[in-house]
């Protein structure tokens, strides 16, 4: 449990935020400019400047009342800024060993080798690096510390940056094999959704809205308030090994059996996580027939929203929810009420890999 | 070169190497504290401390000198500690050292200056403390200014002379470095025993800037990639 008291002088104005985080992975949203990293900043200790109170699991960090501040080494907090901040100095083996002590186990730098599949470049320095490279070691720098919570900040253009070179998978691998808390910001929901229960919303100077990632998603999504943001359906699952014909591979996530395209990475059975644009999604109210996509199946619509980028709607299918945007003139053409019956059609090649 | 040219060159570099050794930790702390933001007081600290770059050397070591004479504010605490500064090899490191200094932490101020300033703060959240951060992170980043800022003050200090002919003297066997040979020896008409020691100079101060340009592009190309 995370408790937040923060004020936090900023260039034009003042940001204040008081929450209490119970989940293990929380978002943090909201459009540029608005706080997100100045509040990551202030929980790992980096801002001289922020006032108010912050515990973990009970733990004071910051406690102005009561002249309170624990120093950034001794908060364990993992922090992976939005440029990563690599050390230029030292190549990417010392760069993921900087914060580990003598004592610490070999296995701690070899996991975390291992989860971020950093092997390839442990001799080469940060400048010779991708973007997504520079993160991954950034990461995996952080889990080397064996940190009590991570604070990831994905940067902006993220958001624009090729598939493969997202951190969110292995983020997912973090979670997954780790079970460190996270906080993270991002500017894509539907990645937020992934691997968030609990988001924050914060507009400039405070919180927006706090709740359930996919409440405050789709509030978000019907107003206007981060212009930023993108919405992808991510869906993580299994390959199955063998192929559906040549170029093509079944992908197992929730209860589906999704048809997804081989890609010039070949079958490899295994973990994957895919992302579904809301836009490549046909919404049908009647069991489609003769259509070329591979991905066909019924679900219930859960809810409609209406907001200036088109409707959205929200289907449950299979085990999964996707969310399906359309222009409102086929919305209203299919009117598509919360309860109601519906047929997703998604093309192979709609299923982009992320990893 | 006879051994009255060798044992002066050794004397001067043995002043040279003891003024740079002696300026390095407090030029560095300087440059340091300069870099980081701040008030008035420190742009006044820093005009003060390039002084000695601007003012004629002689007026460096009559200021010197006054500080150390006997009554002077820090001569008479010497006295007591039973210290012997004045016309010694002492005040020719002293001397060289004050006019070094400024050539120290110029670079090296504007080096730090170059250091992301969230890289040390990301050390400190990966567990340093505040001067392990400074060490592993902030100093290495500005290893290369210091490095030009050292071998600047080493070539300066090697060729020191007005500061130190008033505080030292021109004492042969003591205090007299390559500089102060040379004018003496010009003085009573030795040109060619000048000329000698002046081509000593020359190859020094070359090795030493070249040295200094070399390790620099080295050490860029590796990070740049």
């Amino acid at each position: 449990m995370i408790e937040l008291e923060i004020s936090l002088p900023l260039a034009s104005f003042r940001l204040e935020l008081a929450a209490t985080l119970t989940a293990d992975a929380v978002a943090v949203l909201g459009p540029s400019g608005a706080g997100k990293t100045s509040l990551l900043e202030s929980i790992a200790g980096l801002r001289p400047d922020a006032s108010g109170r912050i515990a973990i699991d009970g733990e004071l960090l910051l406690d102005s009342a009561r002249r309170i501040r624990l120093p950034p080494e001794r908060r364990r907090i993992g922090y992976v800024p939005q440029d990563a901040c690599l050390f230029p100095h030292l190549d990417v083996r010392r760069n993921v060993r900087f914060g580990m002590r003598a004592t610490d186990r070999e296995s701690v730098f070899d996991e975390a080798v291992g989860i971020l599949e950093i092997e390839p470049l442990l001799d080469r320095y940060p400048a010779t690096l991708s973007g997504g490279e520079r993160q991954r070691v950034a990461l995996a720098r952080a889990i080397a510390t064996g940190p009590r919570l991570l604070l990831l900040d994905e940067p902006l253009a993220a958001v624009d940056v090729e598939l493969r070179e997202r951190i969110l998978p292995f983020l997912l691998r973090v979670r997954e094999t780790l079970r460190i808390p996270c906080v993270y910001v991002t500017h894509n929901t539907g990645e937020a959704a992934a691997v968030t229960s609990e988001a924050l919303l914060l507009r400039r100077g405070g919180l927006a809205r706090q709740g359930q990632t996919l409440q405050v998603i789709r509030e978000m999504m019907t107003s206007s308030l981060d212009p930023d943001a993108r919405f992808d359906n991510v869906v993580a699952g299994e390959i199955e090994a063998g192929r559906e014909g040549d170029d093509r591979l079944v992908f197992r996530a929730g209860e589906a059996r999704l048809i997804v395209p081989a890609g010039p990475a070949g079958g490899q059975a295994g973990r994957a996580v895919y992302a579904v644009a809301p836009e490549d999604i046909l919404v049908s109210t009647h069991p489609p027939a003769h259509v070329s996509a591979r991905n066909v199946f019924p679900g219930q619509v859960l809810s409609q929203d209406v907001s200036a980028g088109g409707t959205w709607i929200r289907v449950a299918a299979e085990g999964i929810e996707w969310t399906v945007r359309l222009t409102r003139a086929a919305a209203e053409d299919l009117g598509l009420e919360p309860g109601a019956r519906a047929w997703l059609a998604i093309k192979t090649h709609a299923f982009r890999r992320l990893r | 070169m006879t051994s009255d040219d060798l044992s002066i060159l050794l004397l001067t570099v043995r002043v040279a190497a003891a003024a740079t050794l002696l300026i390095l930790p407090l030029g560095v702390g300087a440059a340091w504290l300069l870099s980081r933001r701040g008030g008035a007081w420190r742009t006044v600290a820093e005009t003060l401390l390039s002084l000695p770059l601007v003012l004629p050397p002689t007026a460096v070591g009559i200021l010197l000198l006054d500080l150390l004479r006997r009554r002077g504010p820090l001569g008479g605490l010497l006295e007591r500690l039973d210290i012997e500064v004045l016309f010694t090899f002492k005040a020719v490191v002293l001397a060289t050292a004050v006019m070094a200094l400024p050539l120290l932490v110029r670079p090296a101020r504007a080096a730090f200056e170059e250091v992301d300033r969230r890289l040390p703060g990301i050390a400190r959240s990966l567990g340093c403390r505040p001067f392990e951060a400074f060490r592993r992170v902030t100093l290495p980043l500005a290893a290369r200014g210091i490095l030009t800022g050292t071998l600047l003050a080493f070539s300066r200090a090697l060729g020191e002379f007005g500061a130190t002919i008033i505080v030292a003297g021109n004492i042969p066997g003591r205090t007299q470095t390559m500089a102060l040979a040379i004018f003496q020896r010009h003085q009573i008409g030795q040109d060619a025993a000048a000329m000698r020691l002046v081509w000593v100079t020359v190859v020094i101060a070359f090795a030493a800037v070249l040295a200094s340009e070399l390790l620099s592009r080295k050490r860029s190309a590796r990070e740049k990639g």
